[in-house]
């Protein structure tokens, strides 16, 4: 081996310095932008906030007062529930679609563009069409009179605002299972059905291919979706907010409450909330890549 | 063990004809090569029989019975793929055992069966690998025991030494041919390799642009194509335009030679000729009897165990091929003999 001449070495050292710099705007903007927020806001729920003459810091009452409370504890079954259901829904029916979406079936652009359709339509109207639909006296419950399959629309069963959330997961499921199907059918088309096929000529069931074969080779693509739908999913607000039941609310309905609420020291209550979220959905997070991390190290990819 | 027919098969992409007409009947326990050029049909073909694509028409039997509406998990066929298609999340040895798993196999009998295929392929150090960290050829290797090992009554092998050293090549060839006969199993491979399919091939099928040309014997093959495409694919150099006379005289540009009429069914007409190189002496004296051309060496290739002379005879430019004991000086005045059962005749309506 003979060393590298110094004129290589340098042009390294400018390339690297190169990298940097290109790298900089973005740092910064992560580490002004997200990172100080994020360390403001774990300061003012530990009772940081001179600016309302709030200044305890460091205070753990805000998180106790919230930990001790049983509705919080109420309300973090229901968003991860809310979250959970919409999120397994979506990846299920993602999954079938992106698997039927590589097989060849009459109008098959024409549906390519349809399915898509959800992604380019925001959440409120998402919402909307709900309540238009789904409410007491929305389309369906009328129609469902209309066909005399109930006497009047207001005896249409409860579908929005319980907590059941059918409304909530209903939008969730409705804008994203396009989301997981549009990744999973990426992954998929890389993937190829020549697998799949020397499967079967090896005597493989269609469950046995799709278990042993399919799922583990597009599991990257069902990870990355899941992750960010439920990212995404469980500190959304508006749909809870507005489909939901009531009392006891989701962590982010709650946060927001505290946040409006008349008396503004609240706020430190409320952005203790915000942290507990941001706590919660990161070691939810954080353990899910790490399973799929060991899994993929297992089957030898890293 | 399993007798395969193709009848009047067809099969097309949308408005694309891949194969327009197939009928072949490989005989249980035959070893059939498919020949071809690139796109002719060759992996299409073995999709029809191992029931991965429908024929547009036309049958596919195995033992006289229709397999139209037999599953793919059911056609008790093995096929190894052009592209392997080894399932990367898989070791060697899981994609190995795969076909036996799924059909319930013992588990003592699937060890058994597995240790055997591997130290056949010689895979065994390599058998906690996954597939991305193996080459192209200990990659194939894995396609082909994954197949062996479920003991397929039809096996189908997409170029499958396509990839291997020229050593490695040999051997496999050796193991493929050894184990079909050993088992009997009814085998068709994919080659676009002549030497390959002639070395191999009980027959072979050759195809050209989705059309079965020629189904013979390699020897046959090789010897009387039916067609001067066929023959210039089987590696043929000297074709030559030639008037043929009821007699069985061919007369081309650089004299007249005698057919034998024993195994040219002579026809008059327009015709070529076929002079196989290996069939020609080359003689540095002028010899007596017929079918003697008189030329010049032109041109010489060395191979090491054989030479090429190109030899210019009466305007026409003949290949001979010799085993290199002699080399003859280029420029040099030669005679060139050929045996009447050494040549072919293809007719121009053929
Ligand atoms: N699914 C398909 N849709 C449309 N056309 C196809 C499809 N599969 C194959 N073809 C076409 O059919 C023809 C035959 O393809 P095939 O794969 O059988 O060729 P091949 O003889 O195996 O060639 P090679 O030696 O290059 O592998 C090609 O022209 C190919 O483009
Ligand atoms: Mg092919």
């Amino acid at each position: 081996m003979t060393q590298p001449n110094t004129t290589e070495l340098a042009r390294h050292r400018r390339e690297r310095m190169m990298m940097w710099l290109q790298l900089t705007p973005v740092l910064l903007v992560l580490s002004v932008l997200f990172g100080g927020a994020l360390i403001l806001a774990v300061m003012q729920s530990l009772g940081f906030a001179p600016w309302f003459g709030v200044n305890t810091f460091p205070d753990f009452s805000y998180f106790g007062a919230l930990w001790g409370s049983w509705s919080f504890w109420q309300s973090l079954g229901l968003t991860l529930y809310y979250a959970i259901v919409s999120t397994v829904i979506a990846l299920v029916m993602g999954i079938f679609l992106a698997l039927a979406m590589v097989r060849m079936f009459p109008c098959k652009t024409l549906y390519k563009y349809l399915y898509k359709l959800p992604l380019m339509i925001p959440y409120t109207v998402g919402i909307a069409l709900a309540v238009i639909m789904l409410g007491n006296g929305g389309m369906i419950s009328r129609l469902s009179a209309f066909f005399g399959f109930i006497g009047d629309p207001s005896e249409f069963p409860q579908i929005l605002k319980t907590h059941y959330g059918w409304g909530v997961i209903a939008v969730y499921v409705w804008k994203q299972t396009p989301f997981v199907t549009l990744t999973i059918y990426a992954v998929l088309l890389g993937v190829g059905r020549e697998t799949e096929e020397a499967a079967s000529i090896l005597g493989a069931s269609k469950r046995q291919i799709f278990f042993q074969v399919t799922m583990p080779q597009i599991l990257p693509g069902i990870v990355s979706s899941t992750l960010i739908i439920f990212a995404f999913n469980i500190g959304a607000f508006e749909a809870p907010f507005i489909l939901g039941g009531g009392f006891p609310d989701t962590l982010p309905v709650v946060a927001w409450r505290y946040f409006n609420d008349a008396d503004y020291t609240l706020q430190l209550q409320g952005m203790a909330t915000v942290v507990s979220i941001a706590l919660i959905a990161s070691i939810i997070l954080y353990s899910y890549l790490a399973f799929y991390r060991r899994y993929e190290r297992r089957i030898g990819r890293n | 063990m399993t007798k395969v027919q193709l009848k009047g098969v067809r099969k097309d992409f949308g408005a694309f004809t891949a194969i327009s007409q197939i009928d072949l009947d490989i005989n249980s326990g035959e070893l059939v090569a498919l020949l071809g050029p690139s796109g002719c049909g060759k992996t299409t073909t073995l999709r029809m029989i191992a029931g991965l694509e429908v024929p547009t028409y036309g049958h596919i039997l195995f033992d006289d019975d229709d397999v139209s509406e037999v599953p793919v998990q059911d056609r008790q066929v093995g096929m190894v793929f052009q592209r392997y298609a080894l399932f990367p999340h898989m070791t060697v040895e899981k994609n190995v055992m795969f076909g036996l798993k799924v059909r319930g196999t013992p588990k003592a009998e699937i060890e058994e069966r597995l240790e055997e295929i591997l130290d056949v392929v010689q895979l065994q150090q390599f058998r906690h690998r996954f597939p991305a960290q193996l080459s192209g050829g200990q990659m194939q290797r894995v396609a082909i025991a994954r197949t062996l090992i479920t003991k397929p009554s039809v096996l189908m092998m997409d170029e499958p030494l396509a990839n291997l050293d020229t050593k490695l090549r040999g051997e496999m060839r050796r193991f493929i041919r050894e184990l079909q006969q050993r088992l009997g199993i009814t085998t068709i491979f994919v080659t676009h390799d002549q030497i390959e399919a002639m070395e191999l091939a009980d027959r072979v099928a050759v195809i050209f642009d989705g059309k079965l040309a020629q189904y013979d014997a390699p020897d046959a093959l090789y010897q009387r194509p039916n067609s001067v495409e066929i023959a210039d694919f089987m590696g043929a150099n000297n074709i030559f335009a030639a008037q043929i006379s009821a007699s069985g005289l061919a007369t081309a540009a650089f004299g007249t030679l005698q057919l034998d009429r024993d195994i040219v069914t002579v026809r008059e007409g327009a015709g070529r000729i076929l002079l196989r190189s290996e069939a020609i002496d080359l003689l540095l004296e002028e010899p007596d009897g017929e079918n003697v051309i008189e030329g010049t060496v032109e041109g010489r290739e060395f191979f090491g165990a054989t030479v090429n002379y190109t030899v210019t005879c009466g305007g026409e430019i003949i290949t001979v091929n010799e085993q290199s004991r002699r080399l003859v000086e280029v420029g040099q005045k030669v005679w060139l003999r050929i045996e009447p059962r050494h040549i072919w005749a293809i007719r121009d309506d053929a």
